[in-house]
């Protein structure tokens, strides 16, 4: 099915004094996925994203959102867009319910009952009336959140949307996003330096460092990870085994350890062909890490820049 | 486009800014008062002392020692040319007043009122306008909250447009609040009277000597209908100059540091450097406007009503062209 991409990004470059900051990042975005935008400190992630909202011009390459351009539909492109830039600023010396109202008068398809919905989404409900200046920084995030989901853009764009949010916001707002990709069908680009939270959140993972995107990896693949660890009683025999009957190539890490890629066969029934074969199995693990592995293979031993 | 507006009030007012700059104009306002009042009483009581009379009400005995006074200093050696030739030109208003019965010491709010706006509209009106534009969109840069504004469905130049508009409304609420509270405050000071009292205008300087040929009278609530109309114009060409420069620079400190030091340095420049010529292009020493109501007699030679308003509405229209510019294309850093 040939759908219309809701954020397309088209060699995009900036260059600032006389430094090139973002070194043409291409990207295409569909309804519903969850993208994450992984780097280091200063690789261009918020730059490429102030591009896309249209805050600065980009020195080169084009923005789409929805099949408007950013540069020429300005209006018609950014109604499809909620976001979070850089830090959740607000009106300090308005109330959250102030700062909201502020946002809703800009757009009169948002309605009182809207607001009242994406306030309790975000449990802020109890701390509304009081002055944003007295939040503390989750706080002010759940705020930022909530403001960028009220009108229900078609894209939602949150840059480092997790700092400052204690264990349990997070993972309300991991699910808070998934509702929102899966069931409204959102399309929502998460910038992060966090790899855990793009591991566990995004469903697309572009890799960017020094203003290039270095690796644009599906989440899916890389999770559902083949590299099985087992903790057993006879590993020789193991390597056998498995060698003769799954064709599979294992390698011993440790005394009782053994390691194999078993790519496409079910990882139930070569455990029960363990058992089955007398080999008594204490521990079998996936390694979860392969993004990890990625990223620090991809940016490893530089500096930030 | 009314929402916003509606947006950039409700701001304006919860910053509580609004409420400082009106409480400071209360305050002023109240010391201004009791200030003339104070002076009222000594110049009467000094005067009655000198010239031996008890009937201070003999306005006309007071306004001929005053021309006296204002001779005698005209005559001593340690004046220089020019207080001289404007001491002059006071004398010569004395002098018309003598001749058309118009009392040159009687207080009244509506006079009061005159003054104040008169006293008002080179630094202290500007400074209070300021302390509300300078940060109007500075603020909002120095606090990111530009960026929420500048990411919506809205374009640009109607979000800056929204502000400017917010910025002309409060200049006539802070003109018109100027009036209304001088008008009140003085009148428990000076009874509420006096705005039919007649005032002369239309006075001319030619060559440092007072030309009266065009000099007719007006009743005091015209005239001063016309110094607070000049009062907004003034407002609102400093408003719009302050406006740019908080758009150029990012923070508002730096904002109001710029344009207030400005303002300030226009008023030594119209005394310390009046000869240089292109001075007079400059926005700071054109804003005594009402001065040219009152035939009051202007530093710099050659300038005229005309002039000064040209001048200033070049700047505005300037700063606003510039502001509209930048701001719809700066890249948003912040
Ligand atoms: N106003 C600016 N002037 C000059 N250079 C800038 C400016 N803003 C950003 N940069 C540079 O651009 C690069 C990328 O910055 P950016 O903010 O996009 O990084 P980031 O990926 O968002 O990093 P972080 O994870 O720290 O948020 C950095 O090297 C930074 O120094
Ligand atoms: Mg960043």
């Amino acid at each position: 099915m040939q759908q219309t991409a809701v954020l397309e990004l088209t060699n995009l470059r900036k260059i600032i004094k006389g430094k090139e900051i973002v070194k043409g990042v291409n990207l295409t975005l569909y309804p519903s996925q969850i993208f994450g935008f992984l780097g280091p400190n200063g690789a261009g992630k918020t730059t490429t994203i102030r591009m896309i909202v249209g805050l600065i011009k980009p020195t080169e390459g084009s923005v789409s959102i929805c099949g408007y351009s950013v540069a020429h539909d300005f209006v018609k492109a950014m109604s499809n867009v909620g976001c979070i830039i850089e830090s959740p600023d607000m009106y300090k010396y308005l109330t959250g319910m102030e700062n909201l109202l502020q946002y809703a008068a800009m757009d009169k398809t948002i309605s009182q009952q809207r607001i009242k919905d994406v306030v309790e989404m975000v449990g802020l409900q109890h701390r509304l009336n009081d002055k944003v200046g007295t939040y503390s920084l989750g706080m002010r995030q759940r705020l930022g959140i909530a403001q960028a989901i009220l009108s229900r853009p078609k894209l939602l764009i949150l840059d480092e949307p997790t700092n400052g949010l204690d264990p349990a916001g997070m993972t309300e707002f991991r699910n808070l996003i998934r509702k929102l990709a899966y069931e409204e069908g959102m399309t929502v680009f998460v910038s992060s330096h966090l790899l855990l939270e793009i591991q566990q959140m995004c469903d697309i993972v572009s890799i960017i460092k020094q203003g290039r995107v270095i690796k644009t990896v599906n989440v899916q693949d890389i999770l559902h990870d083949t590299q099985i660890e087992w903790q057993l009683s006879d590993p020789e025999r193991a390597i056998l085994l498995l060698a003769e009957h799954w064709n599979i190539v294992a390698t011993q890490l440790k005394k009782n350890t053994i390691s194999a890629d078993i790519s496409q066969h079910p990882l139930d029934k070569i455990n029960e062909f363990f058992i089955r074969e007398g080999i008594a199995l204490t521990y079998c693990s996936t390694k979860q890490n392969t993004l990890e592995d990625l990223f620090l293979d991809l940016t490893e031993g530089d500096q930030i820049v | 486009m009314f929402s916003l507006i509606e947006n950039e009030v409700i701001k304006m007012i919860s910053k509580k800014r609004l409420m400082f700059v009106l409480a400071i104009l209360v305050v002023l306002i109240s010391i201004f008062a009791y200030g003339q009042n104070q002076t009222l009483v000594r110049t009467k009581a000094q005067l009655s002392q000198r010239m031996g009379i008890t009937a201070t009400d003999d306005w006309r005995k007071l306004a001929d020692q005053q021309l006296i006074d204002m001779k005698n200093r005209l005559d001593s050696p340690y004046m220089d040319e020019k207080s001289k030739s404007s001491s002059r030109v006071r004398m010569e208003q004395l002098q018309y007043n003598l001749d058309n019965n118009i009392n040159p010491l009687e207080q009244s709010a509506a006079k009061f009122t005159t003054k104040f706006m008169e006293q008002a509209i080179f630094l202290f009106l500007p400074l209070l306008i300021i302390m509300l534009s300078a940060d109007m969109v500075s603020g909002e840069s120095s606090n990111g909250t530009i960026k929420l504004l500048l990411v919506r469905n809205v374009p640009r130049w109607k979000i800056l447009l929204s502000k400017y508009l917010t910025l002309v409304i409060l200049e006539v609420l802070i003109v018109f609040l100027a009036f209304v509270l001088s008008a009140i405050i003085s009148g428990f000071f000076f009874g509420f009277g006096g705005w039919q009292a007649p005032v002369a205008t239309g006075f001319k300087v030619l060559a440092g000597k007072l030309d009266s040929s065009s000099v007719l009278n007006v009743p005091q609530w015209q005239y001063s209908l016309m110094v607070y109309s000049l009062g907004f114009f003034v407002a609102f060409v400093v408003g719009s100059i302050s406006f740019m420069i908080s758009i150029l620079v990012k923070s508002t400190a730096a904002s109001i540091g710029i344009i207030m030091s400005t303002l300030v340095a226009g008023n030594f420049i119209s005394f310390f450097l009046s000869d240089w010529k292109i001075t007079r292009y400059m926005f700071m020493v054109n804003l005594r406007l009402t001065d040219y109501l009152s035939g009051s007699f202007q530093p710099i030679e050659g300038m005229n009503m005309l002039f000064s308003i040209t001048i200033l509405l070049g700047w505005a229209i300037a700063s606003t062209i510039i502001s509209f510019v930048y701001f719809t294309k700066q890249d948003i850093l912040v």
